[in-house]
């Protein structure tokens, strides 16, 4: 009788702790899509700080920028967004071309010492952690030395610089995870494809872990790759995942340059119906593939907004403001419903709205 | 009794060595397999696995022979990744953006492969520079036009067919792409081996002072070389485009150090000291077979950069340490 007993109270344990998990799933599925639903529609203009006279303040002012690398499309983007935007507020703006070298860096940053610039920006890429004596050198000479978009919300100040203007790379990754969380109905077996090198990942996976924690019946896996490496390792090792896990239903490439060497090993694999693509960065050929129906979805951030974010932020330090730790530049999800917003083919910048473009002149009194 | 059978002991055991030279790589090929076969038996062992490794390295088998060509009259193309690059740019940008039609943009493409490895040509044997330079700098001209004539973006969107004859059709599962280096590896083993053209080839890369007093026109044969070598860096484009559907003017550059790596181990079999076809492809095949079993043991991805770098100078050690016996023995 007491063994029936047990075995009664055994069996409704076992079914209110599968309940308990079935609910605790659907939950967090339903807080995903909440979260995601934020990031469906045009953004709008948020001010990142106080309004401030920008011509006035930054009058006679000089800005020497240092890119990751001036081949990299999304990097010159941005560069010669800013290099616009500058010269239109009356801000003397010098972009030191480079392919993408630390010793070109580390030029760059000289030069800008030695040619008494008031502040050197590193801009996407370009690591501090590599030219911590070029920029000590820097500041001792009276510049302010920054790095924009290169680090996220959360992490600290690398390499003794003045200032870091960072990304909300930790959200970025949370949607891409919540993504694959919602359409798999909270059963995601991801894939996760990273490059430690890049500050950014860091960041981003946190954002990730976060989103995986909060779905008890989904999980990841993790392959790194370094950018050198993408063209020859990506699909291979996507390749093996994909066959050695069955089960797998999702690829998060963080970066979605990735994606061209991700979509043919699912093709190869035959896999391409099974698992689906989430990813980062919103660059206009992986737009293209969601219309082809190759990507299935791409948080994308716009160049232009982050040109004018990153050149707000850099004002705000030559005007005396307090640093920005927030540049309130939004993200925007991709999928098959808004792709063509974006122009076909897709171009930089486009479907997500102008609004920012008034509100940072008026934030700047223009 | 004894004096006769003293040296046919020595030949058994030279022949022995030489067998372990002319196959010891598909040996190593065939432990490869087993050891991940008793490993992860159900995945690595499927037919799905071997159709993908053997699917998707067309585009570094095709650039390896291209390598291999002028390597066997002595000289390096080091600007054929560039090469591949700019075919594949050319591709994409004759028929995503101005809308050529896909085969006169392939044919475009082969073009100017032809005529990158004839200015090669015409820069070495005219000036008498050497091929290392030339197409080293080559290499970083080509990379040059490919980032202008795309902007440095990626450009996606090429017509479906090229990636349907080259990745999607498959016989026996596996995609055309590897038949269609097989066949090139095929025909490069026949020129070299039963050809007279093939034979002057392998003369001037043994000694070209000696084939030139032999009656041999070095430089035709060099200039041919060159040209080979350039289409075969345009095929691989044509390849590379048909696998990824898209193109970007950095990623192909990244393939020439591992078909170097594939090239110097496939000259340590079949035709032991000679760069020869086959045994670049089964190099090529080895090596993937390892990268592909430890991904699929989940072993981080230096590990494979391990394996990779480990293989080659490994082979290319116990190579010479057969050759170093060999020496002695005679």
């Amino acid at each position: 009788m007491n063994l029936h007993a047990a075995r009664v109270a055994g069996l409704a344990l076992a079914i209110g702790i599968a309940a308990i998990g079935a609910v605790q799933a659907q939950d967090a599925v339903a807080a995903a899509k909440a979260d995601l639903d934020k990031y469906t529609a045009i953004p709008t203009f948020e001010a990142p700080g106080e309004a401030f006279d920008a011509k006035a303040c930054t009058a006679g002012q000089r800005i020497m920028q240092v890119p990751a690398s001036s081949a990299v499309p999304f990097v010159s983007t941005i560069a010669n967004g800013m290099a616009a935007i500058a010269k239109e507020i009356g801000i003397e703006y010098q972009i030191w071309e480079n392919q993408g070298q630390p010793t070109q860096w580390v030029q760059g940053l000289e030069f800008g010492t030695s040619n008494k610039f008031d502040l050197i920006d590193l801009l996407a890429g370009a690591d501090p952690r590599a030219l911590v004596a070029q920029i000590k050198a820097a500041r001792d000479a009276g510049a302010i030395v920054t790095a924009s978009h290169l680090t996220g919300y959360e992490q600290e100040v690398p390499g003794g610089l003045t200032a870091s203007i960072p990304i909300n790379y930790k959200q970025a990754g949370k949607l891409i995870a919540q993504w694959a969380i919602v359409k798999s109905g909270g059963k995601a077996n991801a894939l996760v494809l990273v490059t430690n090198e890049v500050l950014s990942t860091d960041s981003m996976m946190a954002g990730i872990k976060e989103a995986f924690d909060a779905a008890p019946e989904s999980k990841f896996t993790v392959v790194n790759v370094s950018i050198p490496d993408w063209a020859t390792k990506i699909q291979s090792n996507v390749q093996s995942a994909v066959i050695a896990d069955p089960t797998i239903n999702y690829i998060l490439p963080i970066y979605d340059g990735m994606n061209q060497f991700v979509v043919p090993a699912l093709t190869i694999t035959g896999a391409s119906d099974r698992v689906k693509i989430a990813t980062f960065n919103g660059t206009p050929f992986v737009l293209d593939m969601i219309q082809n129906g190759q990507v299935e979805m791409d948080v994308g951030e716009n160049l232009d907004w982050i040109a004018y974010g990153m050149l707000d932020a850099q004002m705000r330090l030559l005007c005396g403001l307090p640093p920005v730790t927030d540049p309130k530049i939004p993200l925007l999800i991709f999928d098959a419903n808004n792709a063509a917003t974006a122009g076909t083919p897709a171009e930089v910048s486009k479907g997500y709205g102008d609004a920012y473009v008034a509100g940072y002149k008026a934030l700047w009194k223009l | 009794m004894t004096e006769t059978s003293a040296p046919s002991t020595v030949q058994r055991r030279q022949a022995w060595i030489d067998r372990g030279e002319r196959y010891g790589l598909l040996v190593a090929w065939l432990a490869v397999i087993i050891v991940f076969g008793i490993l992860r038996p159900t995945t690595f062992l499927s037919w799905m696995n071997f159709s993908t490794i053997f699917g998707s390295q067309a585009v570094l088998v095709v650039l390896t022979l291209g390598l291999i060509i002028p390597l066997t009259a002595g000289d390096y193309d080091l600007s054929i990744a560039g090469n591949l690059t700019l075919s594949a740019m050319t591709i994409a940008v004759l028929n995503v953006t101005m809308g050529w039609p896909l085969l006169a943009a392939i044919a475009a493409a082969l073009v100017v492969g032809i005529a990158i490895g004839a200015l090669n040509a015409f820069l070495v044997l005219y000036f008498r520079i050497n091929s290392l330079i030339v197409t080293l700098g080559m290499g970083t001209f080509l990379h040059g036009i490919t980032l202008w004539i795309s902007g440095s973006n990626t450009i996606s969107g090429v017509d479906f067919a090229i990636a349907q004859w080259v990745i999607v059709n498959r016989i026996f599962g596996i995609p055309l792409a590897f038949y269609y280096a097989l066949i090139l590896a095929a025909i490069i083993w026949y020129v070299l081996t039963y050809t007279a053209a093939g034979q002057r080839l392998l003369f001037v890369g043994r000694g070209r002072e000696v084939a030139r007093l032999s009656g041999i026109r070095v430089d035709q044969v060099r200039a041919v070389t060159f040209i080979c070598s350039g289409i075969l860096g345009a095929v691989a484009g044509v390849l590379s485009v048909g696998t990824l559907g898209a193109t970007d003017p950095n990623s192909g550059l990244t393939y020439l150090l591992p078909a170097f790596a594939a090239a110097f181990l496939g000259a340590t079999s079949i035709t032991p000291g000679r760069f020869n076809p086959i045994g670049s492809v089964i190099a090529v095949y080895f090596l993937v077979t390892g990268i592909t079993g430890l991904s699929i043991l989940g072993i981080s991805t230096f590990v494979q950069d391990l394996f990779y770098g480990g293989a080659l100078v490994i082979a290319v050690v116990l190579s010479q340490l057969v050759r170093g016996r060999q020496e002695r023995v005679a």
